[in-house]
């Protein structure tokens, strides 16, 4: 591809994003669009269905993700924030509509169109250097479905240690599930907030400054205990970080995330504002 | 044993309060997990081995009744008494029987997870028959009244204390924390029972068709003892433990012991070909295989089937961490983790264990270790739908779900409700993170905050920022 073309990517923002961090998405916008990407925003997308279909009720999950089907243009690349959603529309439509034929052959073309944010710039865009200007000490939570689902490993990591202000470290377990699990985490709660303690202990023992992730699902729910505690770390999605200090936040300076590290105790989730 | 899967709420926030269930559990499932993770790193054909036993155990899964017509027939050719029970009821009639016709008033029985399906201790002690657990750890909770809580570690979750105060109360023991001290104790105890036992039971890793042979696979002596030195050696096992031939017994050799403890092999295999003929030098009189069809037919006929490949290793279980966070016990039945979730609903009906498969986060790590490669986090989804379809879910649940889909069909109405929420959730946060919200978001706040709805959601923002309406 001629590397002035544009790129059409149509971005799907996902209602989790929507909704708690919509920072996040502007990052991810200027991301993508700082790699060459014109980036359209399909206004009529909601959700993909993803808790309707993970806790068996498949009736509503098709409900939405007839919807999202039709939301999102016939070609282009779709580039989401978010491991678990790309898994979902890729992994989760085919089972959906295994018994209607041509709503199937849809849902796959969509699947194979559909990428999550750090697997597209490393392996559709080929970015090496992230070009953001984010400092800070950092380590990474796998998600599971960004790692299982999707087989992306190597990716956010490359970004990652390709921003010459971060000191990147892993954490022990990095793989091992936060325990958010979408409506396992209202079902089984306690269950839920003994893995996030777990995942915490390991995110604090590397002295990061914060902890980053490619879904806003698992900070949820690592960022609200950190939150609650007050623990000196902040969680942080891999867009807000690739964005930079100063990069696409700017367009939206009132609701920037602020991304400075805070005394313990005062430490919050950075979603939401 | 008693079924209590629907209680898995219940029964696992006890867990999550026992101290010593919990320091038992990081302990013994992370050591497993480490030994396996370091087994299948130094065997470089470990995948490979780990198809060919998935491609030999879909096979069987095809031609399961011309295996087992096979096995019986050779089982019964070199002496085996071989009996099929289609349910547990039948089991327990046919394991009594034995049992009472071999006249035996004690039988030693090594572990197998097949004869707790069935409640085969209670089925023989109504026959008049004492039953003797001898895997060490199978021999303490016995002792101890309990029943397994990991499928290759049955007693994991007691500490040497706790098994010392066992000892002493129920064999007259002094109190020692010396594990090689309280495995002698086991042992002395246990040798008397060989000895006299008219009996020995066991379970079946694998059932070879071409030779009609049973392989026990264990890491104690008992199982040998047991399958040797009594006048009768009982075999229970489960239909789908077939394998065609015994030239495949080592590839699942290969992939159980790593997957299980991340021991390159067990310290004893058994292969049990019939009873003891002229000449043998040692050998039980009669040998009895009791084969469990118990639920495993249905399965077969339908889309979990590959279940059925499962060697129980238990590999799942350790790399699973809701396992890891509350053990066995709060599955409710024979069977605990991702495969107990699967497997419990299949044999059991998931009316009565409905629970179960909402107990995962659907984070795959049990697919990832799983030797035999079952699909358990897509039967896990499956089986979450089966309950919608068969009505097995909350109304409240069903209710929430229709409301959210109704939002969800509306990008218009999905905006209106954030930006209501997000006025809300400003005026009445100020900013910080939600500490309490109402049931069922309660649990979920009970630790940890929940963010605030932004004040403007990305949607409203993109319709200002770029001024455009779609």
């Amino acid at each position: 591809m001629d590397p002035k073309e544009p790129i059409p990517v149509s971005l799907f923002f996902t209602c989790l994003a929507d909704a708690f961090s919509p920072g996040v998405c502007t990052a991810t916008v200027e991301v993508l669009e700082r790699f060459g990407a014109a980036v359209s925003v399909p206004l009529s997308q909601t959700c993909c269905g993803q808790p309707a279909f993970n806790s068996g009720n498949r009736k509503e999950a098709r409900a939405m993700a007839r919807k999202f089907l039709l939301s999102f243009p016939d070609d282009g690349y779709i580039v989401t924030p978010s491991g678990s959603c790309a898994a979902m529309v890729k992994h989760g439509y085919p089972v959906l509509f295994r018994d209607e034929p041509r709503t199937l052959t849809r849902a796959r073309a969509v699947g194979e169109r559909i990428f999550e944010l750090s697997q597209f710039l490393v392996d559709v865009l080929g970015v090496t250097d992230p070009k953001s200007d984010f400092s800070g000490k950092v380590t990474y939570h796998d998600s599971c479905h960004l790692r299982r689902g999707l087989g992306v490993v190597s990716a956010p990591r490359k970004l990652l240690r390709a921003i010459p202000g971060v000191e990147f470290v892993e954490m022990e377990e990095s793989d091992r599930c936060c325990g958010f699990g979408g409506v396992f985490s209202l079902k089984y709660p306690r269950i839920s907030c003994k893995m996030t303690e777990r995942k915490v202990e390991r995110i604090l023992a590397t002295g990061a400054s914060y902890v980053t992730s490619g879904d806003l699902g698992c900070l949820l729910s690592i960022g609200g205990l950190i939150s609650r505690v007050g623990y000196p770390v902040k969680a942080i999605h891999l867009a807000e970080i690739l964005v930079g200090k100063t990069g696409g936040l700017s367009s939206f300076a009132a609701d920037a995330a602020s991304v400075e590290p805070r005394p313990p105790g005062t430490v919050r989730w950075a979603g939401g504002r | 044993m008693e079924l209590n899967a629907n209680a898995f709420g219940r029964n696992s926030r006890k867990a999550l309060l026992d101290k010593t269930l919990q320091e038992a559990l990081g302990r013994t499932t992370g050591r497993f997990q480490a030994h396996r993770d370091a087994a299948v790193a130094a065997f470089p054909e470990f995948e490979a081995t780990r198809e060919r036993a998935s491609r030999i155990k879909r096979d069987v899964l095809d031609h399961l009744d011309t295996y087992l017509a096979r096995f019986i027939e050779e089982a019964e050719k070199r002496g085996a008494v071989v009996h099929v029970a289609r349910g547990p009821g039948q089991a327990r009639e046919i394991a009594a029987r034995i049992a009472r016709d071999e006249g035996v008033t004690l039988a030693v029985k090594s572990k197998s997870m097949a004869s707790e399906e069935i409640s085969f201790n209670e089925a023989l002690q109504g026959a008049g028959v004492t039953v003797v657990e001898s895997d060490l750890g199978e021999f303490i909770i016995q002792l101890a009244g309990e029943a397994p809580s990991h499928i290759i570690a049955p007693a994991v979750h007691k500490t040497r204390e706790q098994i010392s105060r066992l000892f002493e109360r129920h064999l007259g023991e002094p109190r020692t924390d010396s594990i090689p001290e309280l495995v002698a104790m086991a042992r002395r105890h246990l040798r008397a029972k060989f000895l006299s036992a008219g009996m020995g039971v066991s379970g079946g890793n694998f059932l070879v068709a071409d030779t009609g042979s049973v392989v026990i696979v264990t890491n104690e002596g008992n199982g040998r003892m047991g399958t040797v030195l009594p006048r009768v050696h009982l075999a229970v096992v489960g239909i789908e433990k077939v394998i065609p031939r015994l030239a495949d017994l080592p590839t699942f050799l290969r992939l159980l012991p790593r997957s299980a403890s991340g021991q390159t092999i067990s310290s004893y295999v058994s292969i049990v070909t019939g009873a003891r003929r002229a000449g043998d030098p040692e050998g039980p009189e009669r040998t009895h295989i009791l084969l469990l069809d118990c639920g495993r037919s249905a399965i077969l006929e339908g889309k979990y089937r590959e279940i059925l490949k499962c060697v129980r290793c238990a590999a799942c279980l350790n790399a699973c961490p809701v396992y890891q966070s509350v053990g066995g016990h709060a599955y409710g039945w024979v069977y605990s983790g991702p495969i107990g979730a699967v497997l419990t609903p299949l044999l059991v009906g998931l009316p009565e264990a409905a629970a179960l498969p909402d107990a995962s986060t659907l984070c795959g790590a049990c697919a990832d270790v799983c030797p035999v490669k079952i699909p358990l986090p897509d039967f896990l989804l499956e089986l979450r739908s089966d309950a919608r379809e068969q009505g097995l879910k909350a109304p409240g649940e069903i209710a929430a779900m229709k409301g959210y889909a109704g939002v969800m069909k509306r990008a218009g109405l999905l905006e209106a409700i954030e930006r209501i929420a997000g006025v809300l959730g400003q005026f009445f946060t100020k900013g910080k993170g939600i500490a309490g919200l109402p049931y069922p978001f309660s649990g979920w706040t009970e630790r940890r905050d929940f963010p605030v709805p932004a004040a403007r959601p990305f949607r409203k923002r993109w319709k200002i920022q770029r001024g455009v309406t779609r």
